[in-house]
């Protein structure tokens, strides 16, 4: 179980969290505009791998709000923790 | 004339614990991001809402406690009649902030039930089902925190020493009470 | 009678305080502090069980936790018995009972004994090679096995006892009280640190509490005494608290653990009454150090697992530490210095030493001259090849070792003996180390893994971290303790230390023996029975991973995990396969570190408190009233009244009867409730429902549906627009949260720029439903100020009341297709004008119904229930339910996936209504939908999603899911069931009143 420092409330542990899936995945605008294709990519393919990834959380026991964070998969270490909106502090 | 039933019955006395509903309180959530909803509702009601997470303010009337960036709950010092569920300061906000459309307002007097404890084996008793870390929190005056108590959330407001209020959703608060007293039998 | 083996007083023992217990039936007598397996060795009891796959007869091996053999069976046959309990670790008291294991029908005459004369028929994989073909026969083995095998019985009866669990949050987190942890905790807590101290025995000071020994000393004194006076002092530290009886049995990330604290299990039975038997601490440590010490190793040789063997440290600790002398010809096997540490107490206890057994040749150390001294016989260069006696150690043969240990040579000396000690040297418990996700490194020279690279805040220090001697230990744990502790300095900085043992050791991982190899039987894992030659097979047939070798030998899978012989496993591999022990790794050890009972790990979630209870404000009245009660998620929803002798069909009948035909009121409290306030409110009830919602008139209510992107239906509910800016949301009552959630998601993160709050109201109302042709009536007695009439007060619209002084919301809204009126009232009222419905009702025979008629009335009317109805693989479209997704609405939520290629298909399953040829057959809720029954394959073309017999209707009616059934009105199905095949037509869905005559009626 991860500490997770949540940019609005501080440490707390993982089951205070919803993990909310791949992180930077932004709606399209314009989705009527999309072909099939174009429109599956949005919506079914997430990249999964193994080592830094972008994930989104919600601090759904505490303040509600939605973050993003950088968690290295190989070993659950957390990189860095970001709001909504801000760019990743790292790449 | 419609009665008023309570959702927890009694007080319950533990050694160095004790615990009962504290009713009706009223309760408000209120909501914004603008900084004119924090000057109007300081200005409405004479009372600074807190900005820093984790904490709260008082003034003689109220209490606020902050949830989130943008989203606070204020709630009455002193209970308020059981015959009626007419809130002035509800009324007076929502003239300030809803109308004028700053914030929101909701009443959330019934959402919530007021347990307050009282006695030096309160975080005794959160430590045995909650994993948020209460050994600062305990010693700071006004803290509050939002968590989880045996799978039930929860806001913590530590009011003073040995004394702290915890506000859980009314449909689970019987649930959670009973928990808490099976526990704290034990402590 | 049995020997008396009690030579004097030891350090735990108190003897003003006997203690009788009972084993395998018979009584015996020990005192205060001992464990089971001190008693009995007190005793001269060494037989304590039988193997698991040979049932040879095994003793006490150890004094610790690691014990693979001495597995015994407490109090069985009562609510509190408990399988595969450690002899060592169990402390008795008065009215203890413990039984052997893996022996029918006792101990000493044992049927499975047979096994160990088959063994040459049960090599490693035996069970797999035998049963894999043919399967049909594993049922039969399966029977035999079980009955002759069984590790122990587990509980029949409910567990009487209470389990906690604990979170605790520390700075440091200290696993160990041995001498190395003892100071630890003492920097830790001195430099205004929080620190937990925890140890698996009842009692601090490890191993080294009970050394009074003259060649281990520290400033001057010998090292027990000095540590016990650190102990006192630490006790008086403020910011220390110690746990004993508690083993840490995992380690997790971010530095989280799980222990188990004992409470109870010392206590006799009588007082353990209301008190919590274990409790699950679940620790948060900023920094955890670990000084966890080390294990002795065995041997490997010739029938090495006779009762009578054990650990040469466990032989002192029992002498020293419980007074117990072994055996009464004590003989000592070692390849180091640590069996001569054993020797000195024995003689200093005036416990007979016949030889001792050193497989080293050249060897000197001021331990050694001392045993000399004393005149014991030392065989140096000498290797044990074999040992005789069935149930007690009587004989070792002995030989001389080559010189490169690879044979034996000379003549073969036989040397009697009722006890023998082995050491093979020490192993670092490592083990929390590599659960936490550290990683190993294989120091050469003594043969060890020690810790390399921690991946959390946490050190290993002392005896596990590969510091095996007193000046090691000391020399290098103050000063990492200061540096990892970030501190300036300790209490420990410029000890005087005497150690006096030699630190060469001559390892061997499998000693060779003038037998072929086919001949021995040298356990390396005693409590799975995994022989050297098991290993050796295995390689010989192809494996090569440690980790299928372990999984094909079971070596180190069983209840110890092989604390004792996994070291040795790993040596015979790299030796066999000349790989490099560095290169080859360690098998994973995983928690927990030793086993957990069941009530530990579930706590107090049990009973009443298995899972959370939510309750509506009138939860009382319905149980006053005779309510069954139905789980939806974790609400208690009031299923059916029934009255008098009704079961619930009949309940049912009545109660969707009188719903429709006069009055019926419905708690619907549980319905998930939002308030949705900002200028934007409209908008995002526009990009969140399929349906347009700017035009909606405040003060009407309108029903919506909310899609996920994939166009999936995800919930339903009627919306209220009660201001310009103001709605207050409906949700499902299991959807609640997790539409509450999904709304602030697409807030928060796509649509940022809207000015909308949403704010959970659920349990801030009573939610009272009444219907039916008398409703308004019953409600207008109640709500007297107001103007019913359906000019002023329309279907789909809302008014705020009042209620005496209590001001409330009234919807007039329907999910029954009745004229039905929805008041929400604010929870602590809502009782009281439940009660006043009732009794304005009255007359009108006013009937209170459950969740099993509203789904009935709503399913007479085609009204769907998302996630009974559909399960995330239905469009509205699929639910024929068109109408409701606008087609002017730029975008939605899901919009553009209801024209993908997939969801166009004209043949997806499709809701329709479906009628019984016999209009008294009511179908079953999932049974399957097919076509032509004679066609082969039958074509699956859906299932029955709800079904019930209609007594508005005086017919049965069902919903289903049907592959392309929207175009298949009339069309006859079949529903093939157990014993016959029942024929349907395809229906319109809405079974009654598709006018909607009687919501203005
Ligand atoms: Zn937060």
């Amino acid at each position: 179980m991860f500490i997770i420092n949540c940019p609005f409330c501080g440490e707390r542990e993982q089951s205070e969290f919803k993990a909310g899936g791949e992180a930077h995945i932004i709606r399209p605008k314009q989705p009527t505009e999309l072909s099939d294709d174009q429109w599956a990519e949005y919506l079914f393919m997430r990249k999964n791998i193994k080592g830094i990834q972008f994930e989104r959380w919600n601090h759904a026991h505490g303040c509600r709000k939605w973050f993003n964070l950088v968690r290295d998969t190989s070993n659950d270490e957390i990189k860095a923790v970001y709001k909504m909106g801000e760019k990743p502090p790292i790449k | 004339m419609l009665s008023y039933n309570q959702a927890l019955k009694g007080k319950k006395i533990f050694q160095d614990l004790q615990m009962e509903e504290i009713k009706p309180i009223m309760k408000l959530i209120i909501r914004g991001k603008k900084r004119e909803f924090i000057s109007a509702v300081g200005k409405s009601l004479n009372i600074l809402l807190p900005t820093e997470s984790n904490t709260s303010t008082q003034s003689d009337k109220l209490t606020a406690l902050w949830l989130s960036p943008d989203e606070w709950m204020l709630f009455s010092n002193e209970t308020v009649r059981e015959d009626s569920n007419h809130y002035e300061i509800k009324e007076l906000l929502s003239n300030k902030i809803s109308i004028k459309n700053l914030g929101a307002i909701t009443d959330v007097t019934d959402q919530f039930v007021m347990i307050e404890l009282k006695g030096n084996k309160i975080y005794e008793l959160f430590q045995t089902g909650s994993p948020f870390n209460f050994n600062d929190f305990q010693n700071k005056k006004g803290a509050v925190t939002q968590t989880i108590l045996n799978k039930i959330d929860i806001i913590v407001h530590n009011l003073d020493k040995n004394v702290a209020n915890l506000f859980v959703r009314r449909s689970f608060s019987q649930h959670l009470f009973s928990w808490m007293n099976d526990a704290a039998s034990r402590l | 009678m049995t020997k008396n083996l009690r030579v004097k007083t030891g350090k735990a023992i108190d003897e003003t305080y006997r203690i009788s217990f009972k084993f395998n039936g018979s009584t015996y007598y020990g005192f205060k502090g001992d464990t089971l397996a001190s008693a009995l060795l007190a005793n001269d009891i060494h037989l304590v069980g039988r193997s698991f796959k040979y049932h040879r007869p095994r003793g006490i091996m150890t004094a610790g936790s690691e014990e693979p053999n001495a597995i015994v069976q407490l109090h069985d046959n009562s609510s509190r018995t408990e399988p595969n309990v450690r002899a060592t670790e169990v402390e008795i008291y008065e009215g203890l009972e413990a039984s052997s294991q893996n022996c029918w029908p006792s101990v000493n005459f044992d049927v499975g004994g047979i096994n160990n004369f088959l063994s040459p028929l049960l090599p490693a994989g035996f069970y797999y090679k035998t049963f894999m073909w043919p399967a049909s026969f594993w049922e039969k083995y399966e029977y035999f096995i079980r009955k002759s095998a069984g590790l122990g019985k587990s509980p029949t009866k409910p567990d009487p006892d209470i389990y906690e669990h604990k979170y605790i949050h520390c700075d440091v987190l200290v696993i160990g009280a041995g001498i190395s942890g003892i100071m630890a905790a003492k920097i830790a807590a001195k430099n205004n640190l929080k620190t937990l101290l925890v140890d698996e025995k009842p009692n601090l000071g490890g191993s080294t509490i009970y050394q009074n020994s003259d060649h281990f000393k520290i400033n001057n004194q010998n090292s027990g005494s000095w540590v016990e006076k650190e102990i006192n002092e630490i006790k008086k530290l403020e910011n220390l608290e110690i746990k004993t009886r508690t083993t840490v049995v995992a380690y997790h990330g971010y530095n989280f653990l799980l222990a188990r604290q004992n409470l109870t299990d010392h206590l006799p039975i009588e007082q353990r009454k209301n008190k919590t038997r274990h409790r699950l601490l679940k620790i948060r440590a900023k920094k955890v150090i670990t000084a966890t010490g080390s294990i002795e190793r065995p041997m490997i040789f010739d029938n090495n697992d006779r009762p009578g063997i054990l650990l040469s440290s466990a032989i002192k600790k029992y002498a020293d530490y419980f007074g117990i002398a072994c055996g009464e010809k004590n003989i000592l096997f070692t390849n180091n210095d640590s069996a001569y540490e054993t020797a000195i107490s024995l003689i200093e206890k005036g416990i007979n030493i016949e030889a001792i057994i050193d497989n080293r040749e050249e060897i000197n150390s001021k331990l050694i001259y001392e045993v000399e001294k004393n005149n014991i016989k030392i065989f140096k260069g000498y290797t044990i090849i074999d040992t005789s006696g069935y149930k007690r150690i009587n004989k070792i043969s002995i030989m001389q070792l080559s010189k490169d240990g690879q044979k034996v040579v000379g003549s073969k000396i036989n040397l009697s003996c009722d006890c023998l000690g082995i050491s093979g040297g020490w192993t670092p418990a490592v083990h929390l180390f590599t659960q936490s996700g550290g990683k190993l490194r294989f120091r050469e020279e003594d043969q060890v893994f020690i810790p390399n690279t921690y991946p959390s805040d946490q050190l290993s220090i002392g005896a596990c971290n590969g510091n095996l001697t007193l000046d090691e230990i000391l020399r290098t744990t103050p000063e990492s303790l200061i540096k990892f502790l970030n501190v300036k300095s300790s209490d420990y900085d410029n000890l005087e230390v005497l150690s006096e043992a030699n630190k060469f050791k001559r390892n061997i991982w499998l000693l060779p023996s003038n037998k072929v190899l086919g001949k021995t039987k040298s356990f390396v894992d005693y409590q799975n029975d995994a022989t050297s030659k098991d290993i050796k097979l295995a390689l010989r047939e192809g494996f090569r991973s440690i980790e299928h070798v372990k999984r094909y030998t079971t070596t180190g899978m069983g209840t110890d995990q092989g604390k004792l012989g996994n070291m040795h496993a790993l040596g015979i591999i790299s030796e066999t396969t000349g790989t490099k022990m560095g290169e080859l790794g360690t098998t994973t050890f995983r928690p927990p570190y030793t086993p957990l009972t069941f009530g530990t790990i579930v706590g107090r979630n049990v009973g009443e408190y298995f899972d959370v209870i939510r309750k509506t404000p009138l939860h009382d009245w319905h149980i006053d009233n005779n309510a069954e009660f139905e789980n939806v998620g974790q609400w208690k929803r009031a299923w059916y009244y029934p009255r008098n002798t009704e079961d619930m069909h009949q309940a049912v009948q009545r109660e969707s009867k009188a719903a429709r035909a006069s009055a019926g009121i419905l708690d619907a409290s549980t319905l998930g409730k939002i308030d949705i306030q900002g200028t934007d409110a409209s908008e995002f009830l526009n990009r969140v429902y399929t349906n347009a919602w700017s035009k909606l008139a405040i003060g009407k209510c309108k029903y919506g549906l909310m899609l996920n992107e994939d166009g999936m239906v995800y919930d339903d509910g009627v919306t209220t627009r009660l201001g310009e800016n103001h709605y207050i949301m409906t949700t499902t009552t299991g959807g609640a949260a997790n539409v509450m959630s999904k709304l602030e998601d697409y807030l928060q993160t796509e649509w940022p720029e809207l000015d909308v709050y949403l704010t959970s109201v659920t349990d801030h109302y009573a939610t009272i439903s009444v219907c039916g042709s008398n409703s308004k009536k019953i409600i207008s007695k109640i709500i007297t100020d107001v103007d019913f009439s359906d000019e002023s007060f329309p279907h789909m619209s809302f008014k705020n009341v009042k209620i005496g002084k209590i001001s409330c919301r009234i919807m007039r809204i329907s999910f029954t297709g009745e004229l039905s009126y929805e008041i929400n009232v604010q929870a602590n009222y809502g009782k009281s004008v439940w009660e006043k419905c009732m009794e304005a009702g009255k007359e009108f025979n006013i009937t209170p119904y459950g969740t099993e008629t509203m789904h009935l009335l709503r399913a007479e009317k085609g009204f769907i229930i998302v996630g009974q109805d559909t399960d995330a693989t239905m469009t509205p479209i699929d639910l024929q339910m068109d109408w409701i997704v606008s087609k002017k609405k730029y975008d939605f939520i899901g919009k553009r996936s209801l024209y993908r290629s997939d969801t166009i298909r004209e043949d997806r399953k499709q809701l329709v209504g479906l009628l019984t040829d016999n209009p008294d057959e009511v179908l079953e809720e999932g049974a399957q939908i097919v076509g032509d029954i004679k066609k082969s394959p039958i074509e699956m073309l859906g299932h029955v999603t709800s079904s019930y017999f209609s007594p508005n209707l005086r017919k049965s009616i069902a919903l289903g899911v049907v592959k392309g059934g929207k175009n298949m009105m009339g069309q006859k199905l079949t529903i093939p069931m157990e014993k016959k095949n029942i024929n349907v037509t395809v229906s319109d869905p809405v079974f009654l009143d598709k006018e909607n005559k009687k919501l203005n009626a």
